[in-house]
């Protein structure tokens, strides 16, 4: 180490070009700014089957990226609003960038009578009714029949539905956004809401893109802030807001070099490295400040000599968290984010112990007053936190243990009721036109989210249909699931106006003949591929509760699994199958990436401090921690989303080095000859002021988070602050007590 | 309704017209004289291939056989693919219009307000199936007119149900048979395109080739004729209801 710090004073000038070098390089890089990818479902492994599917569904169908736009009226079922309707059918219709459109206007109605039959729009172009007679035959037929009622119009007709599908292979949010533009500038008298995922999409790109303007410079402040408060001088401001400015500028020029988008969960890495990556040039500062009667250049050689391997230690049980992501994660952009907070730290880690010695050995000393304030300052500390804590330690340490047990109860307590939530309406806060509309449309209309079952063989055979239509009904007896679709009601429909009844013709020629009838037809190309081998039934599911998703997938696999049909192979997809995917993926990531995290902070710690019991201690505040959290999460209400899975291995992470800092200061105490309370109290008067310090402006920096526009990075802001005031508060109360206890049974032993 | 005619009228009639110039006429006369050119013959009868093209360049073919006689009856039966084989249309006067499905081995009515929807998967509807003389659905004016060709404003008249406002046509000035038609929205927007190519089959002129390209879904239909033959003496039978079923 000695010699890592000689070259680094010695080639100072060489470290300061170099940095501002790649520094400038990054900034290049960065110029265009970043491209956001809020879709989930690109997310997804290519091994998920469900999103597999969903993807061919996609290819095969024209589309699986649905938009809905729902049309709300006093009566919609009036003259005015039905050729408003019709209007943005039309220019949808034939815009490039739909596949498919179906709403009042052009829904497929099929009747036959002594008028003969027809195949034709309910309602016809150029024909829109008019009269109260037209209007009134409309309403009849619409809530006549269980494709249209609830589906395409609400049940208090205050609400209609069109629906599109955005033709596969175009960029889905900018032509969702180029839609919603178009059919907004023909400023229509109805009240208007657009739904769907590709919406959801580019609503959390907004937010995203929002919380980055704002969240960023609101760290930063606060960084500043707490940073004068515990320092009072440029340096320890100014230097460790370098290092994690610079640190962010590196990672994020590597992500976009790399191809990587900046996604909802990686757009706070910034703020999580300004909080994390300045905690590292505060030590050397810190140190160097302590060193610099030596002489300025020597001093900060030995500085960095002494601070190296705490810093060392520190960072890698932070990497060692967040690269935890890696192995546990199901969703790419955990594993993404894993992967470059990780390196972001590391860049953190690089600048603290290079570029920071190199400029602390040109700047001056520290100014008495800065001594003064900070003495003052950390008196401050000491004398309201510190001491009555030795005085409770020394005298009450039974007070200590109840807390913590009471506290562990109650974690325990709530732990249980912990529960999961993937769905992205959630992510938007109440109130946001996003969240608005994805309700509305969901009381009223049948919900948002697509569900698909597939079926693969000759779809104009009669076993084919008729395992269609089994499964159909089937599908009609979840009550979240509206009114499901397939070619098979329309052959039914068909063979019933040719006189036959409502049945699948068990003559596959009259069901290529009806079919002949329907080819042509808009609808058809949703429900059927071009070459005739597949088919799908299309319906919607309307409930966000994630319960209701996983028992609904559980039981449509199960009857799938129990009805295997010998004429087609049947697949289940839809979104409700997605989120149930990552719904469980969510339990698999948090406890892979956490028994991953602990086992190797153990390991690290034990082989830094050279031994297993150091390391097992070390984890026992952090343990604490996690379970108090998930307590909290339970007993709050706050769920386990694809932001709060990342908070027990980030807490992890982050929280240990507290952990590591006390263990070293007393170890080290111990064998400068100090024991038991003396010893204790060394420790926190000089390691314990650093742990409260650091402990505060971490989670101050986190709790930036809590302004987001999105609820899930509130809810992690909230809970790595809480699991830093949890951990830092652990380390100087339980482990002493535990290192007390360890140190007296030993002596009892020899 | 004018797409229809064209479009249709061009494979099954042809009409030997002198030729003669066409600058001293009113848009009226132009439009008899098409009706003429395309109604020519008693009866017609032909082989036609249909083949639809999706804005991907994928293709299908069907075929059928078609009689018509004079400008009122037509019976359009399909021959492949074997699945639609013996699927037949029957077209009268006062716009009734049958269905045989031999599955099923039953006519049936169609009603009358699907004249505008789509004709088995083709870019034609159950409208431009009918034969109806031009003069009789459209009010004409004409656009332009030189040496070579003339182009007429077509109108539907007054209680004629269209999905389209106009048309354009454009016709061979010298012997009055249509070589493009031009299919406009309501809002007046352009939606579809057909180009006709004519040739002459003894004293008749006969579409041989028509091409309808949807210009909103880039969908097109492509209808060839073949082994046409006029004036075979069909009679009226020939275009009966029991007919359509046999």
């Amino acid at each position: 180490m000695k010699q890592f710090a000689d070259h680094i004073i010695r080639f100072r000038w060489l470290v300061i070009a170099l940095v501002s070098l790649l520094s400038l390089g990054a900034v290049y890089v960065l110029k265009d700014g970043m491209s956001i990818n809020s879709d989930v479902s690109t997310s997804l492994p290519d091994s998920d089957q469900a999103a597999r599917l969903l993807k061919d569904i996609g290819d095969e169908f024209g589309g699986n990226t649905m938009g809905l736009v729902g049309v709300e009226a006093k009566n919609v079922l009036k003259p005015g609003v039905i050729r408003d309707i019709a209007r943005i059918t039309d220019s949808l219709k034939y815009d490039t960038l739909v596949s498919s459109v179906v709403s009042l206007t052009n829904i497929i109605h099929i009747q036959g009578g002594d008028f003969g039959i027809s195949i034709d729009p309910l309602v016809k172009p150029g024909q829109l009714p008019e009269t109260k007679a037209e209007l009134d035959s409309l309403t009849k037929i619409v809530f006549g029949n269980d494709m249209y009622k609830g589906v395409i119009v609400s049940n208090d007709t205050t609400m209609a539905l069109i629906m599109f599908t955005i033709r596969a292979g175009v960029d889905e949010s900018k032509a969702a956004k180029l839609l919603r533009n178009k059919i907004e500038g023909m400023h229509l008298d109805e009240r208007l809401y657009f739904a769907g995922s590709p919406y959801l999409v580019i609503g959390i790109s907004d937010l995203i893109a929002h919380d980055l303007k704002r969240l960023i410079p609101i760290s930063l402040l606060v960084i500043l802030l707490v940073l004068w408060l515990s320092f009072r001088s440029f340096k320890g401001v100014f230097l460790p807001v370098l290092t994690a400015g610079m640190a962010i500028l590196w990672t994020l020029a590597s992500m976009k070099m790399l191809g990587f988008e900046l996604t909802m969960i990686s757009d706070n890495i910034p703020i999580i490295l300004l909080a994390v990556g300045s905690a590292y040039t505060i030590h050397v500062v810190n140190r160097v400040g302590i060193m610099i009667a030596a002489g300025r250049k020597k001093a900060v050689a030995e500085a960095v000599k002494l601070v190296a391997v705490p810093v060392l230690m520190a960072a890698l049980t932070t990497i060692v968290g967040f690269l935890s992501f890696v192995l546990g994660a199901y969703l790419k952009m955990i594993r993404d984010f894993g992967i470059f907070t990780a390196l972001g730290v590391m860049f953190s880690l690089i600048l603290s112990l290079t570029l920071i010695p190199a400029i602390l050995s040109f700047v001056g000393n520290k100014s008495a007053k800065a001594n003064r304030e900070k003495k003052a300052k950390t008196n401050f500390i000491r004398g309201k936190l510190l001491q009555p804590l030795f005085y409770v330690l020394k005298e009450r340490p039974k007070l200590i243990v109840t807390i913590w047990i009471i506290l562990l109860l109650f974690g325990i307590g709530g732990s249980f009721r912990v529960h999961r939530n993937v769905n992205m309406v959630d992510y938007f806060k109440k109130g946001n036109p996003t969240r608005v509309a994805e309700k509305k449309l969901r009381d009223k209309l049948g919900g948002t989210e697509v569900v698909y079952v597939e079926f693969t063989g000759n779809v104009q055979s009669p076993g084919f249909l008729k395992t269609m239509k089994k499964t159909e009904t089937y599908l009609k007896t979840f009550p979240y699931i509206s009114q499901p679709q397939s070619v098979a009601d329309l052959i039914e429909q068909m063979n019933e106006v040719m006189g036959e009844g409502k049945k699948i013709p068990s003559n596959a020629k009259k069901i290529q003949q009806l079919w002949f009838l329907l080819d042509g037809q808009d609808i058809m190309k949703q429900l059927v591929n071009s070459d005739l081998t597949k088919a799908v039934i299309d319906a919607r599911f309307s409930s966000g509760n994630s319960d209701d998703m996983h028992a609904f997938v559980n039981a449509m696999n199960s009857y799938l699994k129990n009805h295997k049909s010998n004429c087609c192979k049947v697949e289940f997809s839809g979104m409700p199958s997605v989120y149930s995917h990552m719904d469980t993926s969510l339990l698999y990531s948090q406890f892979s990436s956490l028994l991953l995290a602990l086992v190797l902070v153990i390991f690290i710690v034990a082989l830094l401090l050279r031994s297993f019991k150091s390391g097992l201690m070390a984890i026992v505040p952090i343990v604490a921690t996690l379970v108090v959290l998930f307590g909290v999460m339970g007993l709050v209400g706050i769920p386990l989303d694809v932001a709060t899975v990342l908070v027990a291995s980030t807490s992890l992470g982050i929280g240990i080095d507290y952990s590591v800092h006390v263990l070293n200061h007393l170890k080290q105490v111990q064998q400068a000859g100090k024991s038991g309370d003396e010893a204790v109290a060394d420790m926190l008067q000089i390691t314990g002021k650093a742990v409260v310090i650091n402990m505060v402006s971490v989670a101050a920096g986190f709790l930036v988070l809590m302004l987001s526009d999105m609820v899930p990075l509130i809810h992690f802001g909230l809970l790595v602050a809480l699991s830093m005031l949890c951990s830092g508060m652990g380390a100087i109360t339980l482990l002493p007590l535990i290192w007390k206890k360890s140190i007296q049974t030993k002596n009892i032993k020899s | 309704m004018k797409k229809i005619a064209f479009s249709l009228m061009g494979f099954f009639f042809f009409v030997w017209v002198w030729p003669q110039r066409a600058y001293t006429q009113n848009a009226e006369e132009i439009l008899r004289k098409v009706d003429q050119v395309l109604y020519a013959s008693k009866d017609e009868q032909s082989h036609l291939k249909i083949i639809l093209t999706d804005k991907n360049g994928r293709q299908s073919e069907r075929q059928a056989v078609i009689k018509q006689k004079g400008n009122t009856m037509r019976l359009f039966r399909f021959t492949a693919p074997a699945a639609d084989a013996g699927i037949s249309f029957l077209s009268l006067p006062k716009n009734v219009m049958y269905l045989y499905l031999p599955a099923f081995g039953r006519e049936r009515r169609i009603a009358s307000h699907v004249r505008n929807q789509k004709f088995a998967g083709t870019d034609f509807s159950y409208d431009d199936m009918e034969a109806k003389l031009l003069e009789v659905k459209y009010d004409p004016v004409i656009l332009k007119q030189d040496e070579n060709k003339i182009i007429l404003k077509l109108i539907p008249k007054p209680g004629v149900q269209s999905e389209y406002s106009k048309t354009e046509l454009t016709l061979d000035a010298h012997y009055f048979y249509p070589v493009s038609v031009d299919y406009f929205d309501r809002t007046g927007r352009k939606i579809k395109h057909t180009d006709y190519i004519f040739k002459k089959i003894g004293n008749y002129w006969n579409a041989f080739k028509i091409t309808m390209k949807d210009l909103r879904t880039g969908h097109q239909t492509q209808l060839v004729s073949t082994d046409v033959k006029y004036d075979q003496g069909l009679s009226d039978s020939d275009f009966s209801v029991r007919a359509l079923t046999r």
